[in-house]
């Protein structure tokens, strides 16, 4: 986790964004001990809920920088995802993905390859940057935790890009999972080695399976008109004066 | 503080209470409802979503009531007044986020329009069935404010209400109305912006660097700040430190330390402050119907009939139901024969009246299965029954209402 934090205080940095504007929400898998450290806003939120939750701080401020560190996007978060994605809300969303609920005993998550887990995994998994891209999301990148200069860039880039964004990254669960699947240690070199970085590439190519290299990189990068800015464009063309924008003179 | 002007559609309406909800609402200042639509709920989202823009507020139909309740959370800690809307099923789906509301301390409120349950029930009818919900649907030790109205021009007044509940308690306020209010004509008077009072947000004022988030003040309530003003907030839904920080990876912190204790407490120990009765003819009452919501207005039918026929039988109406007037019931209990408790459910609020009378008074239920109001005959029958009753019978009596007795036969025996 530390790695990845590294990346997002150093992304912050080089976005040159406010710090006091960011406010990063998470759900419970999330370790957020080191968040303290940032001097940023923090909330911790229910399982699978931090981009439903950040939709109302955005919506109640749209001048914040709404980050979401999720653990469970796909599974219990993932109606969130789709229509977060759908809406083009204004978020960037940090899916740290391990395979496992690290928290809870190691269980396979629906983000890992066929193979893996206890039993050999026999159900097909997901493809986070694709099922982003697919949602509408603006951004999407993958990463491993070790990739920390990529890591941070992708976040200077997505903090102030106007939309939805998801970087995925990788990153071990050091509970159950690695001793069952006898990857003893060093699971963050692991996915490193492992991997191999093609931007721009077709989300529907990047797949992580048991046999092939992990791909990273940077994927999905559009311009779309965000929530926000639909809602105002469109509620103004309907009420004319008598409608007042969001974000305008709310006191 | 006093309602902005531009929030007040000021004038006498013909409206129904759905719809009356949502001018409320506006006018309390709400600024943000996160909602999914579900019968008989969505005409108060509906007035709200057409009126709001207009005042730099907004609705968003969510994707699930998961998110509406967790997206309300959020912009109520982006210092806006939030709200969202739902009935019977969107309702049990909230629980888990109720929790995370009271251990947040966001101020918020949810509007119930109860329906027939439980599942499915009887989607588009009435109910009274989710009041214990209210006050035990999530998990865990914490206490919620739950107020009824029972007319639309209520369900105006208590929006506001119950906005200024949720900003001086910081807890989640429920409105408990239901269908039969909810879709009730009346009507309803919409006062001049001066004469809405508001309670504002508890905000911190002192230093930055010293403020704790949930340090309480002396009715044990903190004081709140912004998402994004620089606070370094730390808010999360494990037991916290008055920083804010989860005690689990404290050393030295045990149970103790745990915010559930002042959860409870800023409710329990605020109760006479939070807690509204009306009271009418109570001074020679040997009975006492305690009643809330619709079923307090069927009530007085039952009452005057009772009057007539010359049994003294009083109203205690229920206007705030959690917290209960333990106090208060537990003094009548002392001085009258019996209590009479209609409800729209097979007995809730009516096992607390039992519990504080303490044995000293009878309690009679006349329970009712949803989808429609009592006959105020029914509840005249009890009110009969209960001054009548010489024995003291140590349970509540169940006096079924003759409809009742005429689909079930009399139920088994």
């Amino acid at each position: 986790m530390n790695p990845i934090i590294t990346a997002f205080a150093n992304g912050i940095k080089k976005s040159g964004i406010e710090l006091s504007k960011i406010v990063v929400v998470s759900d419970i898998p999330f370790d957020p001990e080191i968040i303290k450290e940032l001097g940023i806003d923090f909330f911790h939120t229910t399982r699978g809920r931090a981009i439903a939750f950040g939709t109302g701080l955005k919506l109640g401020n749209p001048e914040l920088k709404v980050v979401a560190f999720i653990g469970d996007l796909m599974t219990i978060g993932g109606n969130h995802l789709v229509h977060s994605g759908r809406r083009n809300m204004e978020m960037l969303v940090i899916c740290v993905n391990n395979f496992v609920y690290k928290e809870i005993a190691g269980t396979p998550s629906p983000s890992v390859t066929t193979g893996f887990s206890a039993f050999s995994t026999f159900e097909k998994p997901f493809n986070a940057p694709h099922l982003a891209n697919s949602c509408g999301a603006v951004f999407t990148a993958r990463w491993t935790a070790l990739h920390t200069n990529d890591l941070t860039n992708s976040i200077a880039y997505a903090l102030p890009k106007p939309g939805f964004s998801v970087i995925e990254v990788l990153s071990p669960g050091p509970n159950f999972y690695q001793d069952i699947n006898k990857i003893e240690s060093e699971l963050l070199n692991f996915y490193f080695q492992n991997s191999i970085t093609k931007n721009k590439e077709d989300t529907r190519n990047v797949e992580i399976t048991a046999d092939e290299k992990i791909i990273t990189g940077e994927f999905t990068d559009k311009k779309k008109t965000t929530f926000i800015d639909s809602y105002n464009a469109q509620l103004g063309k309907i009420l004319g004066d008598k409608f007042i924008p969001l974000g305008g003179q709310n006191e | 503080m006093k309602a902005n002007p531009r929030d007040v559609r000021t004038g006498t309406y013909y409206m129904d209470g759905d719809i009356a909800a949502g001018y409320g609402a506006l006018a309390a200042g709400c600024r943000f409802i996160g909602g999914y639509p579900i019968t008989p709920s969505t005409e108060a989202a509906e007035s709200f979503a057409r009126i709001a823009p207009q005042s730099g507020a907004v609705f968003v139909q969510m994707e699930d009531e998961l998110a509406s309740v967790a997206s309300i959370m959020g912009a109520s800690w982006s210092g806006v007044k939030t709200m969202t809307i739902t009935s019977g099923p969107g309702y049990s789906l909230m629980m888990e986020a109720i929790g995370l509301g009271a251990m947040m301390e966001a101020p918020f409120v949810i509007l119930n329009i109860q329906r027939g349950g439980p599942s499915t029930g009887v989607p588009t009818k009435t109910g009274q069935a989710d009041m214990m919900q209210s006050r035990w649907g999530s998990h865990g030790d914490y206490e919620v404010i739950a107020i009824s109205p029972d007319s639309p021009q209520e369900l105006f007044d208590f929006m506001i209400k119950a906005f200024n509940l949720a900003e001086k308690y910081r807890c989640p306020v429920m409105v408990m109305s239901d269908e039969c209010v909810g879709h009730m004509s009346e009507k309803v008077v919409v006062p001049p912006a001066e004469e809405i009072e508001l309670e504002p947000r508890r905000i911190y004022t002192g230093p930055k660097e010293e403020y704790l988030p949930f340090k309480p003040d002396q009715d044990l309530v903190p004081k709140m700040v912004k998402a994004g003003d620089g606070y370094n907030l730390y808010v999360s839904g494990a037991s916290h430190d008055e920083r804010g920080y989860p005690i689990i990876y404290q050393k030295g912190k045990n149970q103790s330390d745990s915010t559930a204790r002042r959860l409870v407490d800023k409710i329990r120990l605020n109760a006479d402050k939070i807690i509204e009765l009306h009271e009418e003819k109570l001074d020679d009452a040997e009975v006492v119907v305690v009643s809330y919501g619709i079923t307090s207005r069927v009530a007085v039918r039952g009452i005057e009939l009772a009057r007539k026929k010359g049994i003294k039988v009083g109203k205690l109406r229920l206007v705030t139901v959690w917290p209960f007037p333990d106090q208060r019931i537990s003094e009548l209990a002392a001085k009258v024969k019996a209590f009479v408790v209609p409800e729209i459910n097979y007995g809730q609020v009516v096992y607390d009246v039992e519990r504080c009378s303490h044995g000293e008074a009878n309690v009679v239920l006349v329970p009712h299965g949803g989808a429609g109001v009592h006959d105020p005959e029914d509840i005249l029958e009890a009110i009969e029954y209960a001054a009548t009753e010489k024995k003291k019978i140590r349970k509540v009596i169940i006096r079924k209402t003759r409809l009742e007795k005429k689909v079930f036969g009399g139920g088994l025996k």
